[in-house]
């Protein structure tokens, strides 16, 4: 078989699965599913390759089956660690030995919550303040008033504090019902935005796909 | 007798729970630290080694995971008609992957394909078509359910919201009699746009904070035992 076959073959695959997946806008029927069984094969299969290439075996071969002499024993078992760690996992499955299995979770969750935490306060929650605390460096004051107006009436679109009457339903007071209208204002405009943005993206890969089948068919028939 | 080796038993778990409380708070605490502390100092470095650990632990994870679709699926495969057949593509799907990963690293290829990587082909034809078939698909569907918003119930929030949708879709057309819109969606992008998600971001960091925080303390245990 030649590179120019290969291609050939593989652009007929990406035909007929193009279609496959298209075929769901009639109805939802087994092509479809076929398709979308395929890509979750594939997807399972990559994404271990590319856990055991990229991740376990660097890993693997710098501590555990380091040649280096100077690799120590203790080196060597923490390589072992991980891999411990994550067999444990796989005791989760059962009822009996499933605390075990916790101790990888445990694991897992502390230094994610740690990276985490460190994440959304210097990665989102400063800089983000700082943006807004600057609102009015805008060119126009107005501008920079709905900026700051928009920021802080959000935030209290999303709190749930409120007194209770004495008919024990939740009541707020008139301003911060205000705040809180402008605010669901200001998430409702964001939200239609970041829809139509969504069409857009999806309108843009939808071409392209529809692009490169019209090329390859048109290529096959000599156009 | 069984009354007391239920204490006993449900001592011992509290006593997990606590073991496992201590060990997400130093671990966390001290990848926290470590994190915004210099890179060369005891506590940078370990919350270096305690990175990569995770880095690999997540790895072995995500195999177990892989290896749980498998064998889920290859239970199912006796049941042709409770989706038996799907079950048999996917595993299909995922020993061709593999075993085209294999011939590529062993260069098993011959003939005119001596020296190719056929893998990185594949990859191409099928997950980069499928997931950009998939992602093409959801257009219709983002259509379909924004006519149906306005079908169900007219609300104001409902008609800002489409409002929104027009200007952004409409200012997209390089029209030229219709510029005005297009700086209606330049300034909604700039401004309210800007405002509305910059406040929801510190609301999710705020949150994950808060989560965070209750996680560290052992609030909220997504580790519990049985």
């Amino acid at each position: 078989m030649t590179v120019e076959n290969l291609d050939l073959i593989a652009g007929w695959a990406g035909l007929v699965l193009t279609l496959m997946v298209f075929s769901y806008l009639l109805a939802d029927n087994f092509l479809y599913r076929i398709a979308v069984h395929v890509l979750i094969g594939t997807a399972g299969a990559y994404i271990a390759i590319a856990a055991v290439e990229e991740v376990l075996l660097p890993w693997l071969r710098a501590t555990v089956f380091s040649d280096d002499a100077e690799t120590s024993a203790s080196i060597r078992a923490l390589g072992m660690l991980p891999i411990f760690l994550g067999v444990l996992l796989l005791l989760k499955a059962s009822p009996r030995f499933a605390r075990m299995g916790n101790l990888g979770t445990v694991f897992m969750i502390g230094i994610g919550t740690g990276v985490a935490l460190v994440g959304a306060v210097i990665g989102t929650v400063l800089p983000l303040a700082r943006d807004a605390s600057n609102s009015f460096d805008h060119e126009s004051v107005l501008n920079g008033a709905v900026l700051l107006v928009g920021t802080l009436c959000t935030l209290v679109y999303f709190q749930y504090l409120s007194r209770r009457r004495s008919d024990g339903e939740p009541a707020n007071r008139v301003h911060i019902r205000t705040l809180r209208f402008v605010g669901q204002g200001f998430v409702t405009l964001t939200l239609g935005a970041l829809y139509a943005s969504a069409i857009l993206t999806s309108l843009s890969i939808f071409s392209s796909v529809i692009q490169d089948q019209l090329r390859f068919i048109l290529d096959q028939l000599g156009g | 007798m069984q009354a007391d080796r239920k204490t006993r038993r449900r001592r011992r778990l509290k006593l997990g729970n606590a073991v496992n409380a201590t060990l997400v708070l130093a671990l966390g605490f001290t990848t926290m630290v470590g994190l915004i502390s210099p890179a060369d100092s005891t506590v940078g470095l370990t919350a270096d080694i305690f990175l990569q650990l995770a880095g690999v632990l997540a790895a072995v994870a995500v195999l177990v995971g892989v290896s749980n679709l498998l064998f889920v699926h290859l239970g199912r495969l006796p049941r042709v008609r409770k989706g038996g057949f799907y079950s048999l593509v996917v595993i299909l799907s995922a020993a061709a992957v593999t075993a085209v990963q294999v011939l590529d690293r062993t260069d098993a290829w011959g003939g005119d394909l001596e020296g190719e990587k056929v893998g990185p082909r594949l990859f191409g034809v099928i997950q980069v078509t499928l997931e950009s078939a998939l992602a093409g698909l959801v257009f219709f569907f983002l259509v379909y359910a924004a006519y149906r918003l306005m079908r169900h119930r007219v609300t104001w929030a409902n008609l800002v919201f489409l409002a929104a949708v027009l200007i952004v879709l409409v200012g997209w057309l390089p029209l030229k009699d219709w510029e005005g819109v297009g700086d209606v969606r330049d300034w909604l992008m700039e401004i309210p746009v800007t405002a509305g998600s910059r406040g929801l971001l510190i609301g999710i960091g705020l949150g994950t904070v808060t989560v965070g925080m209750r996680v560290l303390l052992g609030r909220e245990r997504a580790y519990r035992e049985p």
